[in-house]
């Protein structure tokens, strides 16, 4: 039996979807059997961002209302192997399926899968209400910024009230050499705040734009900072220990003199 | 009424008849707490969240979000704080905010109504 992980934040644009692409990828890439499953029902991305928008024929919709089996709507990426996608519909809304309807399909998927991924809509609404149905737990994905740590902080506020407790936390899109002008909330400020176990610290990477308009998780790539940081992110779901990437390794040498002068 | 309580009311400045009420959570953004009598946080009141009670606010923590101690109209109802950083403190019916660009004093304070003002001081011995 899997386990059933939604990943979710309150904001829109954090990067939810980013993250949901490249975890699962990595867990995949890490030999487990995962299927994502798009609960962004009316602006669906995840199909997008992972490059199959093509080949979509039913979706979680078609799968909630019974117009299809769970399998035929399953789409299987090539790339990785044991990566799934359940694409949501776009035709519809949020209201075109319930709590109910998620939990059966997360419940039914966990018997195929190690790894039931769900990709939350932004808000608080019925769309975040279907995606943390069928959750065992929750990753909460924000950004430095006081918006989006607002946001996070009111989900994990209703996450526990649902039951979901001890979400972790994703900071993404850090900018160190904002951090270190002090022009950034540094991910202890972050901390104080949230008071949850940090799950991993993504930088921003231009790349990571590049890699979502093409349509390929940037997980696999060897040379970005961000994709290794998806991968510890992924080993750490597993329960490894791993150490949190020194984001300051491309200062090197001339970063360090300063930091010691006392100009960081 | 019980022996204790009894002996509580001779103590001069103790009102027995206000409730306390212990909180032994964090408030998060949009939680927010009524109640009729005072509060005691064991945790912090985040950005966002909302406390409101017609006694006391104490919060064994940090206070970011909004307080309203006082609710009722009393005016000598106090607001405590380990870390005293609200976005907005009300006591009664007066309503203020921390003044632009300050920085945190970083150890605990009290805030009250002196002579028609919201004062804020370091936490004494001496409420």
């Amino acid at each position: 039996m899997g386990e059933t992980i939604v990943i979710t934040s309150g904001k829109g644009g954090v990067g939810k979807t980013t993250a949901t692409a490249n975890i699962g990828a990595g867990l995949a890439l890490l030999g487990h059997k995962v299927a994502l499953v798009d609960a962004d029902i009316g602006l669906r991305n995840l199909d997008v961002v992972l490059g199959l928008e093509n080949r979509i024929v039913y979706d979680l919709v078609d799968v909630a209302h019974g117009h299809c089996r769970l399998k035929q709507a399953l789409i299987r990426d090539k790339r990785f192997e044991g990566l799934y996608l359940l694409p949501a519909a776009q035709t519809k809304d949020k209201t075109a399926v319930n709590p109910e309807q998620m939990r059966e399909i997360c419940q039914e998927l966990k018997k195929e899968f190690d790894y039931v991924i769900v990709d939350c809509p932004a808000g608080i609404e019925q769309g975040f209400r279907n995606a943390i149905a069928g959750a065992d737990r929750a990753i909460v994905v924000t950004t430095p910024e006081v918006a989006a740590v607002r946001d996070a902080d009111r989900v994990i506020g209703l996450l526990e009230a649902a039951g979901l407790n001890e979400p972790k936390l994703v900071i993404n899109r850090l900018r160190p050499k904002m951090v270190r002008q002090g022009d950034m909330m540094d991910i202890e400020d972050i901390l104080d705040i949230l008071a949850v176990d940090l799950l991993g610290v993504v930088p921003e990477d231009e790349r990571i734009i590049v890699s979502t308009n093409r349509g390929e998780p940037i997980v696999q790539e060897r040379n970005s900072l961000a994709a290794e940081a998806f991968r510890n992110i992924s080993r750490r779901i597993l329960g490894e220990p791993v150490p949190l990437l020194d984001l300051e390794s491309n200062g090197n040498l001339l970063v360090r003199l300063r930091k010691m002068l006392g100009l960081g | 009424m019980g022996a204790g309580q009894g002996a509580m009311v001779q103590i001069p400045g103790v009102r027995p008849e206000r409730k306390t009420i212990l909180i032994e959570r964090t408030l998060r953004s949009g939680q927010s707490l009524f109640y009729d009598g005072n509060v005691v946080i064991l945790g912090d009141v985040n950005p966002g969240a909302e406390v409101t009670a017609t006694g006391d606010v104490i919060v064994i923590g940090t206070l970011r979000g909004t307080v309203h101690a006082g609710a009722g109209g009393d005016e000598g109802a106090l607001v405590v704080a380990f870390r005293l950083e609200p976005t907005q403190l009300r006591i009664a019916n007066h309503v203020s905010r921390p003044p632009e660009g300050m920085t945190p004093s970083g150890q605990p304070e009290v805030a009250r109504i002196k002579d028609g003002m919201v004062i804020i001081e370091a936490l004494g011995f001496r409420l």
